[in-house]
């Protein structure tokens, strides 16, 4: 209906526009679909493709499948139960999140290779002849241990939250049906748990099919590495835009399953009341247990891997010019509040659009843009890529008006960086800023309307101020995802931009993996810290 | 005539059935109407249509003959010059009490946005509470700043949706006699949305009834006591509420 439709005013056109610029790209890549193959192609076809679906399909079944195991025990442990240390691990297991899966895979690399810690010791200490070969992690085994330790949180958070807020009454009443805590956990926790179980496993499913870094170095042929080989090794675009359709259409394919499983269930709390779940005080040998399993799912994911660094940065300080360090730092800094700030504004200003205007289809226009989390980097590079290539083709009269001897500006530029990114990360902005409004309502807005204020006013004195917090945490995660980004950021930086990720990725590539170490240190530490406030931040506006 | 309602219709998104069907209504200046009707029956409709949060389907409105909404004419509600006082307040919670009620005199010069501010505070009885955010602010004290803050600019019209349903029933009492004198004071026309009958015979001079999105009623609230007389039921409407609000 027409309710505000009068409104049809600038919010509405800049609204518009952000969307169809988010989705217009990706949209490239489904028309490269038709084009005429080409002999790469069909090489591609009969030689390599069917590795890459194998590939893809083992890492992602079995990634899902442990991070689902392992999340699911630990959020069950945490919610359920009281045991030393419950308070630290409950909000410490989500620190694997902050170190991108390409640095830990090098780092396991270093600890298990034949000069790394763990050989060493074995020949030097003990005197054991070993066969190095039983060490070697850079295969399909050691992506998925690389994957699922730091991976898991997402399964972990999503469903530790989902279980505290069930009511007690719930599994107690479990309980006094007679069931004893293991057939609890698979008969009740397990099903009403399962949606955000699947929630939390698409994100680790979208994340290793987006992942190029341990693919790369543990020389894994997957999609990803496929469109970065036929772009760069061949020179091939058109072959690596069908590479790319193909990806996506894995991807959708696997976002139906989701909606599938999902079905129409919506588990909400049965009674008003919650009531908190007491916890069942272990005592014993099974307190031990439980906190020595924490202990040691946090020791792979997060300690073990930063003790190493520690020691690879003690080792080599100094070995990389400050001041080139320093600019590393800088462009990472900057690139990634550029982005997250333009992708808060755009979120703020496309969501102020989706609540205020009414009807099924424009209600349906912003879940659009959130179509760019489920498409890898290297799809999304593909297309932005394209676009800003006939963009530059468009414009470039007036590059010779202007008196410029080149075709290509704005696809050379720090720009398509930055729009890739916008693109890529705008779902997590969004889901934070639209929360934020849904919290609010629309009643503080009519108020402040009948007082005299417009649109634009209301905006930035009433929505603003009062959304400060969903703002903040949705610039926390983009940046941190900006931050630890390698896909995109390889492909479209300008030439000689180098970022904290990039230049640790290229020192782990070229096998300085001591080298590669302080970048990295420096973005886990970042992103940890950005967690733990974000977390704590989280916490503290739940009470 | 002041205010000046015709014909005024309105149905909700995605279903057919009328939320409001050919309200009219005619408000002389100063007048304090009470349009009385169970949740559901369209009353608050009124005043979403009227304060222009909603778009009628057909109708006109009109404030000394300056057209609000009609066929081709749709006045934004900013500019409308209509205050109105929300169920749950919507103070806004980031503001102080001063703050809140200065938002809607930003066109005004500081010294007369001052002095504004002491009538208003004055008039609802809240010197003093300036520098307070409104969560330190019992119940009753908020709905005087949002009185308050919707009366600062002055508008031609207030409205004021359910006024007594966010308090509890011993304030209820003492707060429909302050804001009577508060209305009265003022010298407002205004219109307030209630379902309970007490509140519009004490507050009202006049009172229309909603029910199913019709208009059943009109007239001064001594009318409506032999209307009922007449149907030979001994006031209904208060055990027919109390239904309501139990089931």
């Amino acid at each position: 209906m027409q309710r505000r439709l009068a409104n049809v005013n600038i919010w509405t056109v800049t609204a518009m526009a952000i969307i169809a610029a988010l989705f217009l790209p990706n949209m490239t890549i489904v028309t490269g679909l038709f084009t005429p193959s080409n002999e790469n192609w069909e090489h591609m076809k009969e030689f390599v493709l069917w590795s890459f679906i194998k590939n893809s399909l083992i890492l992602v079944v079995a990634t899902a499948g442990a991070t689902i195991f392992i999340g699911l025990s630990l959020a069950w442990l945490i919610a359920q139960y009281q045991f030393p240390f419950r308070r630290f691990f409950k909000w410490a297991l989500i620190l694997p999140l902050s170190i991108p899966p390409f640095i830990g895979a090098y780092t396991y690399h270093g600890i298990f290779n034949y000069t790394g810690v763990i050989q060493t010791t074995l020949r030097d200490r003990f005197g054991m002849e070993l066969n190095p070969s039983h060490f070697d992690i850079m295969n399909l085994p050691g992506a998925i241990f690389i994957y699922t330790v730091f991976l898991y949180p997402y399964v972990y958070t999503i469903t530790q939250v989902f279980l505290s807020q069930q009511s007690a009454s719930l599994i107690e009443s479990t309980r006094l049906l007679g069931k004893g805590p293991w057939r609890t956990f698979f008969q009740v926790v397990v099903p009403i748990s399962r949606i955000s179980i699947i929630a939390g496993a698409s994100l680790v499913i979208l994340e290793v099919l987006n992942d190029y870094g341990v693919v790369k170095y543990y020389g894994i042929q997957t999609f990803t590495t496929g469109i970065f080989q036929t772009w760069f090794g061949l020179g091939d675009i058109e072959t690596s835009i069908k590479l790319a359709a193909s990806l996506m259409g894995f991807v959708i394919v696997i976002l139906l399953i989701e909606k599938v499983l999902r079905g129409r269930r919506q588990y909400s709390y049965s009674s008003t009341k919650v009531r908190p779940l007491p916890l069942i005080q272990l005592t014993g040998w099974k307190a031990v247990a439980a906190a020595g399993y924490c202990l040691s799912i946090l020791a792979l994911g997060f300690f073990i891997p930063i003790a190493q660094l520690i020691e690879w940065t003690i080792l080599t300080f100094g070995t990389i010019p400050l001041d080139e360090f320093m600019s590393y730092m800088r462009n990472s800094i900057v690139v990634a509040g550029l982005s997250a700030t333009a992708i808060i504004v755009f979120a703020l200003i496309v969501g102020n659009f989706a609540r205020l205007v009414q009807g099924r289809f424009a209600k349906l226009l912003p879940k659009l843009t959130v179509l760019g989390y489920s498409i890898p980097g290297a799809v999304i590079a593909v297309a932005v890529v394209t676009a800003f290539v006939a963009l530059d083709e468009f414009l470039a009269p007036l590059y010779q008006l202007a008196g410029m001897n080149t075709t290509l500006v704005l696809s050379v530029s720090i720009i398509l960086l930055i729009t890739a990114y916008i693109i890529r990360f705008f779902a997590i902005g969004y889901s934070s800023i639209e929360t934020g409004y849904d919290k609010i309502g629309t009643d503080f807005q009519d108020a402040s309307r009948l007082l005299g204020a417009g649109l634009t006013r209301t905006f930035l004195k009433v929505d603003m101020p009062m959304m400060k917090g969903a703002i903040i945490s949705g610039f926390i995660l983009v940046f941190i995802d900006v931050l630890k980004e390698i896909p995109l950021t390889l492909i479209l930086r300008p030439f000689n931009f180098d970022t904290l990720s990039t230049k640790a990725f290229q020192y782990a590539s070229d096998e300085k993996i001591m080298e590669a170490s302080q970048a990295s240190l420096l973005i886990v530490g970042i992103s940890a810290l950005a967690i733990v406030i974000f977390y704590k931040f989280l916490e503290k506006e739940m009470d | 005539m002041f205010v000046s309602i015709e014909n005024l219709s309105f149905s909700y998104a995605n279903t057919k059935a009328t939320a409001l069907d050919s309200f009219s209504l005619q408000i002389k200046k100063g007048e304090v109407i009470s349009i009385l009707g169970r949740s559901g029956s369209g009353k608050s409709t009124v005043l979403r249509l009227l304060a222009g949060l909603e778009k009628p389907s057909v109708g006109k409105v009109s404030i000394q003959d300056e057209v609000l909404v009609d066929d081709q004419t749709f006045v934004q509600p900013e500019k409308r010059g209509i205050g109105m006082v929300f169920q749950d307040y919507a103070l806004f919670p980031h503001l102080t009490v001063a703050d809140n009620i200065l938002f809607g005199l930003f066109r005004m010069k500081r010294s007369a946005k001052q002095t504004r501010l002491q009538e208003v505070l004055e008039l609802v009885e809240l010197q003093g509470y300036e520098k307070r955010y409104p969560h330190q602010l019992s119940g009753g004290q908020q709905q005087r700043v949002a009185i308050a803050r919707a009366l600062a600019p002055n508008p031609h019209l207030l409205l004021l949706d359910e006024p007594f349903s966010n308090l509890d029933a011993e304030l209820q009492e003492k707060i429909r006699k302050e804001l009577r004198d508060i209305l009265k004071k003022a010298n407002i026309t205004s219109i307030f949305v209630t379902h309970d009958e007490k509140d519009a015979h004490i507050l009202a001079d006049r009172i229309v009834k909603i029910k199913n999105g019709q208009t059943e009623f009109i007239g001064r609230p001594c009318d409506l006591i032999d209307v009922y007389r007449q149907e030979k039921q001994s006031l209904p409407a208060v055990s027919e509420e109390k239904e309501l609000i139990y089931t």
